[in-house]
């Protein structure tokens, strides 16, 4: 009897075939041949982020410092959330352009209901002024469950446009790069219309918490004095940490333990046979593009929360990241594979590379040519394993 | 194809690792400071850039660079990164004064001395905030053309007409700026009676376009406005766009000139008033406030002071045409103009 993940995931199958077709042709030198299965692994990425990480670190012994890792840790979790979302919608072979605009939408949603204080000179051109919003904040200011509140609202306005860009392309059977364009360019005029092009600050205490609030943290080394020094002791585990772990969790079960992930990849790989075989492909599509707004918003939650306001252009400048990291993780711009543990990696590699090349003192403008280079390169890597992999199911 | 592909793979990837690592300094004995700026987006930043780069190197300090891109999520990250480095003091010219705030405390909290440099938080009580007095240039500059006006009004006896660009009214250098201007005008309408008429204020909210429809506007209600005064350089292009139909874009001694003054400070305001058709124009004097900035943050480190907070203000100068020979080289846009910023 097979198991569940050799039933489900057809991504899985679809390496093995890479694999498969790459072994028939593996060099026959031992270490070149150890290069290949590096090369083919669904670990690969993995692999490559320890190879630099050790190597960068024996040239920059500031990258395995303590306190490094736990920063870098924290530039983790936000970039996930929305990774995770966008993975499930690569994977149906659609792309989600509007997760910026969605998180800079509901940034200044939920921080416009529970905004504590706003500047009247400010705020006056908002067309919110004077109804939904004054002097005192917003609507839910000096509300006990006010943060309870606006993250429900946050989470459901998020979902509720994925589900418009769903709704959009399956059926007025629109292109998703069209539709998502669309409400990239809406949402994002919304969110500085709502707002006059004006940050919303004076969040409540309770809300900043969950994008920087530490549960568990460290004090490494010796100590020497009775006062440790408060840049000595490294947040660890993070509510940041714990709220994209769990949706990373949750992403991960849904794409390999349900029928709902096999309908993804099933739809991904070919739509129009999946549909005869009586794959439901406009629900799920529709589903996907709401849990990508939803996976957005979570992520607005947490870069709003550590940066103390809700910004109408959050997000700006960050779909290359946000497409990049799950590009590099394995997800295959072409649908019908990917994996979150795959995007986890990727995510990991990138917040790694950026470390190393701010590390290296480069150029702003290097950097980001660098980072279009990495992700090009694993874009090229995606092409040729999934040929290969066609290559050998033909043959 | 798989085998070649996969050797082009490693190879671009171990490059991009290890060639620049190469050019690595590894000097540790030395102060490093952290500096993160939003972007480098008009004339006005990359001459702060270079100011503040230059006079720390110039103290043999080791300066960590970072371009947020305009993103204060992305700077955030780069000052936490700066702080895991441990670097011994931060520089920053925040994207907006909120995230400045929020950039701040993190700094503070890590017991790493700050300063903000030129763009002030919205809470000034926490940290080393070096900012300009916008109505200090201000009232140097207006001044200087005011003077002139004065000389204009005894002879004639006919009441200056004043018109004020304003910028964006949300933003404290407008406010200040705006407010400078109206200290000269009503000083000198008190010490001479009816020698300005009632100023005539032309939005711009910082936007040229703007700019340009309203002063269309208010040119051809008020033809005979010969007073002017921008609150930024930058507008100085739309402004000629307006009066040089007109027969006013003429250098001052001929007939029809019209006084003006702006502020900032930049390459073309320099430019003009070389060829006589600007007076005067309040300078934000970026060296002085790269050195105050770089003083204050050092004398913090030396302390041992974690969280110095202090607001240093820079009274600014203004250039005119009587003094442009000898203090042209202290303005920030005339050293960019004399490199050839403007032929680019």
């Amino acid at each position: 009897m097979s198991t569940i993940d050799e039933r489900v995931e057809p991504a899985a199958g679809l390496m093995t075939a890479a694999t498969r077709g790459a072994r028939s042709r593996q060099p026959s030198a031992p270490w070149m041949a150890f290069l290949w299965r590096l090369l083919l692994s669904d670990y690969f990425v993995l692999y490559l982020t320890i190879i630099f990480f050790v190597v960068a670190s024996f040239f920059f012994p500031t990258l395995s410092a303590p306190g490094n890792i736990s920063n870098q840790l924290s530039n983790i979790w936000p970039l996930l959330a929305v990774a995770v979302g966008q993975t499930f919608v690569l994977i149906l072979g659609g792309i989600d352009l509007s997760v910026t605009s969605i998180m800079a939408v509901t940034s200044v949603g939920g921080a416009l209901l529970m905004t504590q204080v706003l500047d009247g000179p400010t705020f006056d051109k908002s067309p919110l002024w004077g109804t939904l919003i004054n002097e005192n904040g917003g609507l839910l200011s000096g509300n006990p469950q006010a943060v309870l509140i606006a993250v429900a609202f946050m989470l459901l306005l998020g979902t509720l446009i994925g589900l418009w860009n769903g709704f959009a392309i399956t059926r007025f059977k629109m292109a998703p790069f069209m539709v998502t364009l669309v409400s990239m360019i809406v949402f994002s005029a919304l969110a500085l219309w709502l707002t006059a092009s004006r940050n919303v600050s004076g969040l409540p205490a309770d809300f900043v918490l969950l994008g920087k609030g530490d549960i568990v943290s460290v004090f490494l080394g010796p100590k020497l004095n009775p006062d440790i020094a408060r840049r000595d002791v490294l947040p660890f585990i993070t509510y940041p940490f714990a709220i994209a772990v769990t949706l990373a969790v949750v992403a991960h079960y849904i794409l390999g333990r349900t029928v709902f992930g096999r309908h993804m990849y099933s739809i991904g790989t070919n739509r129009r046979a999946s549909e005869i075989s009586g794959v439901p492909s406009q629900r799920v599509i529709m589903l996907v593009y709401a849990f990508s707004g939803f996976c957005a918003a979570v992520s607005a939650i947490l870069y709003s929360a550590r940066l103390e306001i809700g910004r109408p252009s959050l997000g700006d400048g960050l779909l290359m990241d946000i497409i990049g990291a799950a590009v590099i993780g394995g997800t295959s711009l072409f649908g019908g594979k990917g994996t979150i543990k795959g995007t986890f990696f990727g995510v990991a590699f990138f917040i790694l590379l950026l470390n190393i090349l701010n590390a290296m003192r480069l150029s702003p403008f290097v950097i980001d040519a660098v980072k279009g280079v990495v992700i090009l390169t694993a874009a090229l890597l995606d092409i040729t394993r999934t040929r290969l992999a066609n290559r050998e199911q033909r043959a | 194809m798989l085998r070649k592909f996969g050797k082009l793979f490693i190879l671009v990837a171990l490059i991009a690792l290890l060639v620049p690592m190469t050019f690595v300094s590894t000097a540790q004995d030395q102060i490093t400071i952290c500096f993160s700026f939003q972007d480098l987006e008009t004339e006005f930043w990359v001459a702060g850039h270079k100011a503040i780069t230059e006079t720390l190197r110039a103290q043999g300090i080791e300066v960590l660079e970072y371009n947020a891109n305009e993103n204060p999520d992305r700077q955030l990250e780069q000052i936490r990164d700066c702080i895991a480095q441990g670097v011994d003091g931060i520089i920053i010219i925040p994207q907006d004064g909120d995230s400045a705030v929020t950039i701040i405390n993190e700094a503070q909290a890590a017991d790493t001395p700050i300063a903000v440099f030129n763009r002030p938080p919205n809470d000034r009580s926490r940290g080393i905030t070096v900012v300009a007095d916008n109505v200090s240039a201000t009232e140097q500059a207006v001044e200087f053309i005011a003077q002139k006006a004065l000389t204009k009004f005894e002879t004639t006896g006919e009441p200056i007409i004043p018109l004020i660009v304003v910028g964006a009214l949300q933003d404290t250098n407008a406010i200040g700026r705006r407010e400078g201007f109206f200290n000269v005008i009503n000083r000198y309408n008190e010490n001479y009676p009816g020698m300005f008429a009632t100023p005539i204020e032309v939005a711009s909210e910082w936007d040229a376009a703007t700019a340009l429809a309203n002063l269309e506007a208010a040119i051809t209600a008020n033809p005979n406005v010969d007073f002017l005064y921008t609150s930024s350089d930058f507008l100085f292009p739309t402004i000629r766009s307006v009066l040089e139909p007109r027969g006013k874009w003429v250098p001052m001694g001929q007939p029809g000139h019209v006084l003006m003054a702006g502020l900032d400070g930049d390459a073309t305001a320099c430019m003009l008033i070389e060829q006589g058709l600007v007076d005067a124009t309040g300078v934000q004097n970026l060296f002085f406030e790269a050195e105050l900035t770089m003083n204050r943050l050092l004398q913090a480190i030396e302390e041992g002071d974690p969280q110095p907070n202090e607001v240093l203000l820079d009274p600014g100068f203004a250039l005119t045409a009587g003094n442009f020979i000898w203090q042209s080289n202290d303005m920030w846009g005339c050293v960019l103009y004399r490199e050839g910023f403007l032929d680019q």
